[in-house]
């Protein structure tokens, strides 16, 4: 398993080092030179993790995620929380994945997370709202309001 | 030294004090919680120190990371779950302490030698660095290009247990460094007509992302529905016994040297620091036998040596401008922000500033006995009754509200996420994070100093090497990549030598 994965890690900076000499092929004098140079270092560093993987007699396993259905709930909540931010405002979205992700998680105890979620939230927005005066996404709620 | 007097007033002001307070406690609570650690903290408080005075921005990073150094003795006492990868040496003996019905013993020493190691710290930089700064005054940018690949060749090697995937990341950082308007030709580079990359990509952002963002998968994946029950975490209040600070003094002493050389040493760690000063202990102990068994001196040898190795790693960082760890290079990012380039020139332009952090620094490690006595340990403790999965989306939002603020564009919350998966996958694939943001912060440096320098010697690249200074840190730069080659080559002829004899 250490061996594929190594491989692919290999292939992906090799790509990547060969890539970014290439487009710095395109810019002029010295200013290309730089990052052609480290484009073809990291080509080579790439290269020689994937040569090593392939002479590597020893193939340990190594998991890469310990529990693949949390992991592709956090990370679809956390990319749908970041979607919706900009559409539904900045506290309505927070609001939102602190009392959904944790169900979604296996915590079954509501009022609990509801008195976390509305603490943590008043926390934030007293400090970045009230002390530093920080604008955030506007609330889609607030501004239908005002838009009458 | 006036450079020092001059800062304490500036330090004894309302803001500076009441912010080290609040992020000494602060940082205690962090460390306390497994999952969390100093780095994270650090990256989610830099947005918020847009606004603040430097002095008050760099006194709750010192607060956050000696109160979280300490902090991550907690659990490690308690639990054997070190709040910190820093804390793993005091699991060794703080848990066999508290298994004794000693943990309020255990968590006294851990707040007394973080203290210790953290003022010694302190205090080394206070004098080394001036002296350092001052020598470096003769740096050329031959000099400056060479120290920035030692930096990142020393801490590509010796971060991780991969020396190559190592060096592949601090490419990778390099590269990263790059993109955006080159300041020297004026020409775009990998910006691929997005004009929010002109500017470059924001080392702050990309920080919280790979920092910040995989524990909280991680998290998710731990999935702790209960946290801990007030019975494990009930502690009495156990002053010192007549001599037993005595005895502990030759330890103190040890583990502060051994921090304070760890920390000038890029790439090293305050974990290293911590398992050497254990070993040393350990080694000059009467009684080596006992360590592992709930020995006093091997919480004090692991707490004072990981502390002592925090302000000590500044020491290059604000000379010299390259930062030996993680941590240094967020101070670096923090005075960036507010438009200072560290290096020796700092200590001439802003004196009061660089003297006020090294008394901040200072100040911070005195707090920690203040905060982290027993009953204030009893109410950190406490914290981890929150049941872990609660703090998945609150890690979340904090990030996403401080990655906004910094300039108020939606995409950088992508880019942050971008970060941040690539860092949980580079990390399960043994490839290390630290040299990427440090090849980010010397990538810009390194190429205008050797670009300075060829166009001095009219592009002769000779003349990098033929100032004894420049080839002194080249020769060293080269060393210290080789020097896993060689071990590695070494290792293979005994091996094959073993093989052959048997």
């Amino acid at each position: 398993m250490e061996r594929s994965q190594d491989l692919a890690l290999g292939l992906l900076f090799a790509g990547l080092g060969l890539a970014a000499a290439w487009q710095a092929g395109s810019y002029q004098g010295a200013g290309g030179t730089y990052p052609m140079v480290l484009g073809v270092v990291l080509a080579l560093c790439g290269a020689l993790v994937m040569l090593r993987a392939a002479r590597s007699k020893t193939d340990a396993p190594r998991r890469l995620v310990d529990v693949p259905a949390n992991l592709v709930k956090a990370l679809a909540a956390g990319v749908i929380y970041v979607a919706l931010i900009l559409p539904l405002g900045f506290y309505t979205a927070s609001v939102l994945l602190m009392l959904a992700l944790p169900p979604m998680l296996g915590f079954r105890r509501p009022l609990y997370t509801a008195i976390v979620a509305a603490s943590f939230i008043a926390l934030v927005w007293i400090v970045f709202s009230l002390v530093l005066n920080k604008p955030l996404p506007a609330e889609l709620w607030a501004a239908s309001r005002l838009g009458g | 030294m006036d450079f020092l007097l001059n800062a304490v007033s500036a330090v004894m002001a309302t803001g500076p004090l009441v912010a080290m307070l609040g992020a000494t406690l602060l940082g205690v609570l962090i460390g306390a919680l497994p999952g969390l650690n100093p780095v994270m903290a650090i990256a989610l408080l830099l947005p918020l120190t847009y606004s603040m005075d430097p002095l008050v921005a760099l006194a709750m990073v010192a607060g956050i990371y000696n109160g979280s150094m300490y902090g991550g003795a907690i659990p490690a006492i308690l639990l054997r779950i070190p709040g910190t990868p820093a804390s793993i040496a005091t699991t060794f003996d703080g848990f066999p302490m508290a298994e004794k019905g000693e943990a309020a013993k255990a968590l006294k020493i851990a707040c007394w030698s973080s203290a210790i190691g953290g003022i010694a710290s302190a205090l080394a930089l206070m004098t080394v660095g001036p002296l350092l700064a001052r020598a470096t005054l003769h740096f050329g940018p031959a000099e400056y290009f060479w120290i920035a690949m030692f930096g990142m060749a020393s801490v590509g090697v010796m971060v991780g247990s991969d020396p190559v995937k190592g060096v592949m990341a601090a490419v990778l950082g390099l590269l990263l460094g790059t993109v955006g308007i080159d300041q020297l030709s004026g020409q775009a580079r990998y910006t691929f007509d997005q004009p929010w990359l002109l500017g470059g990509l924001d080392l702050v952002v990309v920080l919280v992302g790979l920092y910040a963002l995989p524990p909280v998968p991680q998290l998710a994946e731990k999935c702790d529905l209960k946290g801990l029950s007030a019975a494990q975490l009930r502690l009495a209040s156990v002053p010192f016994r007549k001599g037993e600070v005595k005895g502990l003094l030759p330890t103190w002493g040890r583990s502060s040297l051994i921090g304070i050389f760890v920390g000038i040493l890029p790439g090293a760690g305050g974990n290293i620091a911590a398992f050497l000063s254990y070993n040393a202990a350990k080694n000059a102990s009467s009684e080596p036998e006992s360590f592992g068994k709930g020995n006093p001196q091997g919480v004090a040898a692991a707490e004072c040596g990981n502390n002592a190795d925090n302000a000590a790693s500044m020491i290059p960082a604000l000379t010299l401008g390259i930062p030996g760890n993680v941590v240094a290079a967020l101070v670096l990012s923090a005075l960036m922000i507010h438009g200072l380039q560290p290096g020796p020139q700092l200590f001439h332009q802003n004196p009061v500033l660089v003297g006020g952090f090294m008394i901040e620094m200072l100040l911070t490690s005195v707090l920690i006995l203040l905060v982290g006595g027993a009953a204030a340990t009893r109410i950190f403790a406490q914290i981890q009754r929150l049941p872990g999965v609660l703090l998945v989306p609150s890690i979340l939002v904090l990030m996403c509200v401080g990655v906004y603020v910094i300039n108020g564009r939606p995409v950088d919350l992508w880019v942050m996420l971008a970060a941040g998966a690539a860092g949980y996958l580079l990390e399960k694939l043994n490839v290390p994070l630290a040299p990427i943001i440090l090849g980010m912060i010397l990538g810009p440096m390194a190429e205008q100093s050797v670009r300075r320098a060829l166009l001095i010697s009219r592009g002769d690249p000779v003349e990098l090497l033929t100032r004894p200074i420049s080839a002194v840190l080249a020769a060293a730069t080269l060393a210290m990549i080789l020097w896993p080659v060689m071990k590695a080559l070494k290792r293979r002829r005994d091996k094959k030598m073993s093989e052959n004899n048997a």
